[in-house]
């Protein structure tokens, strides 16, 4: 495998406000995984001269990091040598289905260099995982490594005004080194427009196939075949995980003949979702409530066994 | 050094570091990186000496989750050093570094200080991988020719203002155990020599190396039997290297601390001969001889002799501090001559007349002194 230079890390504002969120919340020093998409771009700076350069040595990749998960301790996926489980990073990941880019490690009150065991888990994951580039040009993509290290880390001197740091590293298996990369924060605005470039939409609704299905199958609304109620079934589960009481009939409202009502549709979609998030928020809220109180629990029986008396 | 804010159990491992390691460790600052707990320490940056320097590394550890063995971040000029190896090697040898790792018992005590040494044993082979790959011809043929030499320590330094230089530390004499030649000895560690050489690196518009700079260092406790600053280091010929060398170096050092310990035995004959004219001594250091003190009367004033010898006795005499019984200064501090080195002597006497002369001096200093005290006192 070729050892392939990532230009940038870039991750959305949001992303990693929850990331140092998730982290500052922890009592000690946790690690975790991160999510996210390598993309293959070819920057803009075109000019008159030097038109020598072929254009695919030009390329850049970009590595963006989507979503994290945190372990809430240290050592979770890789033994203390530093060396990378594959079943404990299913098991932590659970069913992530975005594309492993890399991992990170949070650790209070010290210094900002990458330590021992992060270059050896960096060294091990990067060697065992791999994921797509992404690139719309030519779909015949090559696979990169997952070679990307976020540090983050708060100051080790108290008088310090700001309280995080955080710095990313590409892993380079030619010379074995983990090395700084610039962290590209993408936030929403204007400014941040070229970033959508090469935005895909994904939706988690069914596809809206009723306009399609009516043309070909007559009038008949009532569909009895069997794979067809499957279908119904499979469409209703997905939409059930993203709104509350929302049919898989009332999705025809919104295209085809129905579609003049298409304003109320759209409305009673959103009032659905909405409560389905506000469900969801409720849910997480109690379930946090209990998850906070085991972990007490926890802390006490680790402390108990390290014989920390407080 | 308190211990105390450590959890019980890594406190265990810090002592038995401290206390049991060859080489001596300190602890420069302790911290804690608990958010919940801050009393509760769990980070701390050692010193570790190496190549005649030392060597700083933060030992992390999670107090959180006090099972899991201690991570570790290394110097900032230490980026490539990687001790940790992700691979199980060919011949199926897993290094005493990895299986302390892998097999990290928090409850044995032991176990850091295994950690600590397999992690400077293998920064030893990183340095020497290091200084290996430097495009120096004269370097390349000195680790050549010196490498059947044991525990010999290397080290690259280079800065942005620096000119970059190599380090070698090289112990001699270690076929002689010091410790064991001094009788009664009291020392913790094993006292070493080492050459200290520092090659420049040779620039590109340089066409011929400059000789190397030359140290002898040895560990401070050795100043008391030996000081390697009274060795003269031959001069460095045009064109000669380390191996070429250091034999010649290593028949004087070795001569010269023979020398020195017999003459712990004269200093001791010496002060042996003292009591017979003064009587025997109020104090006397029993292993190096380097101290004595007697009481001493003239007439009815009494007073306390002190002898000082430098390692270089008999060549070099004792240095005397007198004091009396009698006269204190208005802070009640005995009075106290100036140290004394000019009276008759000669390295070639016998170590009884040696005494006996200074005996002599000594009664006429005597005189000398109680002048001087009866003046220091009407002074006030």
């Amino acid at each position: 495998m070729d050892d392939l230079f990532l230009e940038r890390i870039e991750i959305s504002g949001p992303t990693l406000a929850s990331l140092l969120q998730r982290v500052s919340s922890s009592p000690g020093d946790v690690d975790g995984l991160i999510f996210g998409q390598i993309h293959r771009i070819v920057p803009s700076n075109l000019s008159d001269d030097s038109p020598a350069e072929s254009s695919s040595s030009s390329d850049q990749l970009i590595a963006t990091v989507t979503s994290f998960i945190c372990s809430g301790k240290t050592v979770s996926f890789y033994d203390p040598l530093g060396r990378v489980n594959p079943r404990r990073i299913d098991y932590l990941r659970v069913d992530s289905p975005d594309h492993l880019i890399g991992w990170f490690s949070a650790r209070r009150k010290t210094s900002n260099r990458p330590s021992m065991r992060e270059l050896a888990v960096s060294s091990s994951l990067s060697s065992q995982f791999h994921l797509p580039i992404e690139d719309s040009e030519n779909p015949k993509s090559t696979n990169m490594a997952s070679s990307v290290f976020f540090l983050l880390t708060t100051p080790l001197a108290d008088q310090l005004i700001h309280t995080h740091e955080y710095r990313s590293f590409q892993f380079r298996s030619s010379n074995q080194r983990l090395e700084p990369r610039s962290v590209g924060i993408v936030n929403i605005g204007p400014a941040f427009r070229g970033h959508y470039g090469s935005f895909s939409p994904k939706s988690g609704f069914p596809p809206l196939v009723c306009e399609l299905r009516r043309s070909a199958m007559s009038v008949d609304y009532d569909e009895g075949s069997l794979s067809a109620k499957k279908q119904a079934g499979k469409d209703q589960k997905e939409i059930d995980a993203l709104a509350d009481g929302l049919h898989v009939g009332d999705l025809r409202r919104l295209v085809g003949a129905e579609a003049a009502n298409y304003t109320g549709g759209i409305e009673e979609m959103y009032e659905k979702m909405l409560a389905k998030v506000e469900s969801l928020a409720s849910d997480v809220e109690r379930s946090s409530a209990m998850i906070y109180a085991q972990d007490k629990r926890n802390r006490k029986l680790r402390y108990r066994a390290a014989r920390i008396e407080r | 050094m308190a211990f105390e804010g450590f959890p019980p159990l890594i406190a265990d491992q810090l002592h038995y570091l401290l206390n049991h390691s060859p080489d001596s460790i300190k602890i420069e600052s302790v911290w804690s990186g608990n958010k919940l707990n801050p009393r509760i320490l769990d980070r701390f940056t050692l010193v570790i000496p190496y190549c005649l320097d030392t060597i700083k590394w933060d030992v992390i550890y999670n107090s959180e989750y006090a099972v899991t063995p201690p991570d570790f971040i290394f110097g900032p000029d230490d980026e490539d050093f990687m001790p940790c190896s992700t691979v199980v090697p060919e011949d199926g040898q897993i290094s005493s570094l990895d299986k302390a790792l892998s097999e990290w018992n928090n409850e044995d005590s032991t176990r850091l200080l295994v950690l600590i040494q397999g992690l400077r044993d293998q920064y030893v082979v990183y340095q020497r991988r290091r200084v290996g790959q430097i495009d120096d011809d004269r370097v390349k043929f000195e680790i050549s020719t010196v490498l059947t030499r044991k525990g010999i320590e290397m080290q690259m330094t280079s800065g942005v203002d620096k000119p970059e230089e190599v380090k070698f530390a090289v112990p001699l004499v270690m076929d002689m155990d010091i410790n064991k030649m001094v009788v009664g000895c009291p020392w913790k560690h094993q006292q070493k020599i080492h050459l200290q050489v520092v090659y420049p690196i040779l620039r590109k518009y340089e066409t011929a190396p400059s000789a190397p700079r030359l140290r002898l260092v040895s560990s401070s406790d050795l100043k008391a039997l030996f000081s390697v600053e009274d060795v003269k280091l031959s001069s460095w010929m045009d064109g000669m290297c380390l191996a070429e060398y250091l034999p010649h170096l290593e028949e004087t050092l070795e001569r010269q601390i023979l020398e020195a310990v017999s003459a712990i035995d004269l200093r001791r004959s010496f002060i042996e001969a003292l009591a017979a004219f003064l009587g025997r001594p109020l104090e006397a250091d029993p292993t190096f001889c380097r101290k004595a003190t007697f009481l001493a009367a003239s007439g009815a004033f009494t007073f306390v002799v002190n002898f000082f010898f430098s390692t270089q006795f008999p060549k070099q005499q004792p240095t005397l501090m007198l004091q009396s019984c009698q006269h204190l200064n208005q802070l009640s501090v005995p009075v106290k001559s100036n140290l004394l080195t000019e009276y008759p002597w000669s390295p070639r006497w016998e170590v009884g007349r040696m005494a006996e002369r200074l005996c002599d001096f000594l009664t006429d200093e005597a005189v000398n002194f109680k002048k001087y005290c009866n003046e220091a006192l009407l002074q006030y």
